[in-house]
């Protein structure tokens, strides 16, 4: 025991020695990186967008951003086909569980009727605002779930309609690649951004920007919604 | 009790557009149209839950009563917060903690929501359960347990003007 003790003790010596080296090499507070200070000092010129953090993702990096969404996508495919087999076997034992559930509270009940439109609006606020304020398509489609999830967690026993959530979001999928497309077609390279750029900080500028973060916040938020569905085991 | 399909849906329109003008405060034509499309949309989708009454819920009084409701609540959740520091700080701790049920003559549910959250939010008074007419509230100095003179000291501050608000 003793012995490991010490070994352990020396490695984690060693390991510091050499993160101290490291570390002592990199200058703080200065340009190391050209990229970062290529977005930064180009950014809103070449896209039109105020938040620069959104250029990056939706314009510089846009291709890996799409690959984030299909990542999603699998993951809740996955999900949904993981669920999907284990309830055929518990069906009975969900069932008796089903009828258990207690009706919510009438504070639950119409607090989350009367905050559910305003959750949905204020989500579609923030993708829609994704290029001038923080925020965007995948932090206003998770706002959009959570007011999904109220409605769940307030009626147990309603379910929502899966078919036109997997329309939407398919179709907003469709139009995150389409528009990629069309910046093939346009002006020659994959989701290159050919439309207008608009006047920096009002809301139709930054070309596709918008729209792509209105698909991705359509399709965020109805994935995250078919996931906690599956999650609470009522799909079909 | 509820009203038609086109007062629903224009009353959650107008809510809608309204935060919606309040979370870009801008005016710009731009913001104004995309909310307003986003707003008809949701509210295809939301009126159902959003309100019962529709448009014959929203009266000038009504609103009249809900912006007095607001310094009034206001005022009652200073004073609240004063006690309870004082019960806090005082060293002898003069807390008398327990559950005391209270009646409402509020009919509809929003008017017995915000009846409940208002009693939550204003320090000292927890609203744990509304049943019906009942509300369950645990005090942190329960003066009377008598359901009358309880509803008399927490309920009925609040009551009054919600009465006028949701009638």
């Amino acid at each position: 025991m003793r012995t490991r003790k010490i070994i352990s003790i020396i490695i984690l010596l060693i390991l510091a020695g050499g993160f101290i080296l490291t570390f002592s090499q990199i200058p703080f507070g200065k340009d190391k990186i050209n990229v970062a200070h290529y977005y930064i000092s180009k950014g809103i010129e070449e896209t039109g967008a105020v938040n620069i953090v959104t250029s990056v993702v939706l314009n510089y990096r846009g291709f890996d951003t799409l690959g984030e969404v299909t990542v999603l996508f699998i993951a809740a495919i996955g999900l949904g086909a993981v669920l999907f087999t284990e309830k055929r076997v518990q069906k009975h034992a969900s069932k008796s569980k089903d009828d258990k559930t207690k009706k919510a509270s009438l504070i639950l009940r119409t607090g989350s009727n009367l905050l559910f439109p305003l959750i949905l609006l204020f989500g579609a606020y923030i993708f829609v605002h994704g290029h001038l304020t923080p925020g965007g398509g995948f932090q206003g489609g998770a706002v959009i779930a959570s007011g999904f999830l109220l409605m769940y967690l307030a009626f147990p026993k309603q379910s929502i309609n899966k078919k036109s959530l997997s329309v939407v979001e398919s179709l907003s999928g469709l139009i995150f690649v389409g528009i990629g497309l069309f910046g093939l077609i346009f002006s020659g390279y994959f989701l290159s951004n050919f439309l207008p750029k608009g006047i920096p900080n009002t809301l139709f500028s930054a070309g596709i920007i918008p729209i792509i973060y209105i698909a991705v916040g359509f399709k965020v938020g109805f994935e995250l919604t078919s996931v906690i569905d599956d999650l609470l085991g009522r799909g079909k | 009790m509820k009203s038609g399909k086109v007062s629903r849906y224009i009353v959650t329109l107008i809510f809608l557009f309204i935060l919606w003008v309040l979370l870009t405060t801008t005016l710009a034509w731009e913001e104004l149209t995309t909310g307003f499309i986003f707003s008809a949309i949701i509210a295809i989708f939301g009126y159902n839950y959003f309100t019962k009454r529709g448009l014959s819920g929203i009266t000038l009084k009504g609103i009249f009563y809900f912006l007095l409701y607001i310094p009034v609540f206001f005022w009652e959740m200073i004073k609240a917060n004063f006690d309870v520091a004082y019960r806090v700080v005082h060293p002898k701790m003069p807390i008398k903690p327990g559950i005391v049920q209270i009646k409402t003559t509020l009919k509809s549910d929003i008017a017995k929501l915000i009846l409940g959250n208002s009693i939550t939010l204003t320090p000292g008074t927890l609203t744990i359960e509304i049943a019906e007419d009942n509300l369950l509230i645990h005090w942190i100095n329960v003066k009377t347990k008598d359901i009358h003179g309880a509803t008399d000291i927490i309920g009925k501050r609040f009551e009054k003007y919600l009465k006028v608000i949701f009638k």
